[in-house]
């Protein structure tokens, strides 16, 4: 059994292919990392694999589930980490994580816990990188989807995540090969 | 989905807007307390009756429809892109998001209509209850409708926040006519004219934002 699954999956929108054609899958527990050619294409593949964005065409199974059919059980597996800084000037972190431990129905005394554990290993990060990380981890999902990570913070992202599978999606070769040595590392 | 993660969403999104929520009862209740509440003298009930309706209904209605307007436009991703990410990834269906979102305008809407009567009865023209109801159900109704263009843009989104106007549009006329016109055989046709025609409205518009939410193109590069 796969944690994901992706069968020509492709996104289009207005006419315009944004994700070619993807076949690939990731077994539980493994690191898959995909050079895309442009943002959009990173972006979309990534929250195609974590059930926010429903193919245009082709299969995607998150878990054996399908996003367009079973998009909460697809939500319940994968957890999505966006690219781009979250902005924490109007919520505190303590009541951000109880936030996100509501949305998925956690213990808040076990979220706090968790979630200073997870910000233990990931130390040298900004909270706006640290802070999505953390709470896409709280519910300890199977598959840990990043869009366009930072290589540099790759150690960190990757002690973090822990036994969970992590499908990444890179704008260059070069990140996406520093993910995967380092995963053989974390796999040694 | 659990009222935990329903309380969640709506205190979260109460919190971000409570600056924009304090400015729209303050607007509230400036307007209530400084609305012209002058009838001109008539000799006939039915058109004294008209007269009140229009005078007294108008203001409330489409002042406190253009803050239900602007409260749902804030709601748009964007804002708060923490929030957005945060219910974007939940394990909740669409319309479940639909409703937990659609809460906090409605929630704030109904305080900044409060805040107007509340300055209407100070300052010495109170409307009676019934037509707070009229009104409050009149900017409900927009602001549902209104929430369906935070997912569009350009035309469309256009379209949908003059659909939310032309809303509250016929929501006066049937509370200022269909009343008074339901009168001679009594005030409570009139009033469930219009407060049927809202809760069509805002259901239907309420299940378009769900299947919108659950659509919505996210991808933003």
């Amino acid at each position: 059994m796969y944690v994901l699954r992706m069968r020509d999956a492709q996104y289009v929108r207005r006419g315009e292919t944004i994700v070619a054609p993807a076949t690939f899958d990731v077994a539980p527990g493994a690191r898959v990392a995909r050079v895309c050619a442009t943002a959009g294409e990173a972006q979309a593949l990534a929250m195609m694999a974590a059930a926010l964005v429903k193919p245009t065409s082709g299969i995607v199974l998150i878990g054996e589930y399908d996003p367009r059919v079973q998009p909460v059980h697809c939500k319940r597996i994968a957890a999505f980490v966006p690219h781009d800084p979250l902005p924490f000037t109007e919520m505190s972190v303590e009541h951000f994580i109880g936030y996100r431990a509501a949305l998925w129905d956690i213990d808040t005394e076990r979220a706090h816990a968790h979630a200073q554990l997870l910000l233990d290993r990931l130390a040298g990060l900004h909270e706006s990188f640290a802070y999505p990380i953390v709470a896409s981890l709280l519910a300890s999902p199977p598959l840990l989807v990043l869009d366009r990570p930072q290589p540099l913070f790759a150690k960190q992202i990757l002690a973090a995540a822990g036994p969970c599978a992590i499908f990444s999606t890179h704008l260059d070769a070069s990140a996406a090969t520093e993910f995967s040595a380092l995963r053989e590392e974390v796999r040694v | 989905m659990t009222g935990r993660a329903l309380a969640a969403i709506v205190t979260s999104r109460l919190h971000g807007e409570r600056r924009t929520t304090a400015f729209a009862c303050v607007t509230a209740a400036i307007v209530g307390f400084i609305q012209p509440h002058g009838v001109t003298a008539v000799a006939d009930p039915l058109t004294a009756d008209v007269a009140t309706r229009s005078v007294w209904l108008a203001g409330p209605i489409f002042f406190c429809t253009a803050i239900g307007i602007a409260l749902a436009l804030a709601q748009g991703p964007g804002r708060h892109p923490y929030l957005d990410i945060g219910e974007r990834s939940a394990p909740l269906f669409g319309r479940e998001l639909a409703r937990a979102k659609a809460i906090a305008p409605t929630l704030t809407a109904t305080v900044a209509a409060l805040f107007y009567w509340f300055a209407q009865f100070l300052s010495g023209f109170a409307a009676p209850p019934t037509f707070f109801i009229l009104a409050l159900a009149s900017v409900l109704a927009s602001t549902l409708v209104a929430l369906n263009a935070t997912l569009r843009s350009g035309g469309r989104r256009l379209l949908y926040v003059l659909l939310a106007f032309v809303t509250s549009a016929i929501a006066y006329v049937l509370a200022v006519y269909a009343d008074s016109a339901a009168s001679r055989a009594g005030d409570v046709l009139g009033v469930a004219t219009e407060l049927v025609f809202c809760a069509i409205v805002g259901f239907i518009a309420l299940r378009q934002y769900g299947e919108a939410l659950a659509r919505s193109d996210v991808v933003s590069s």
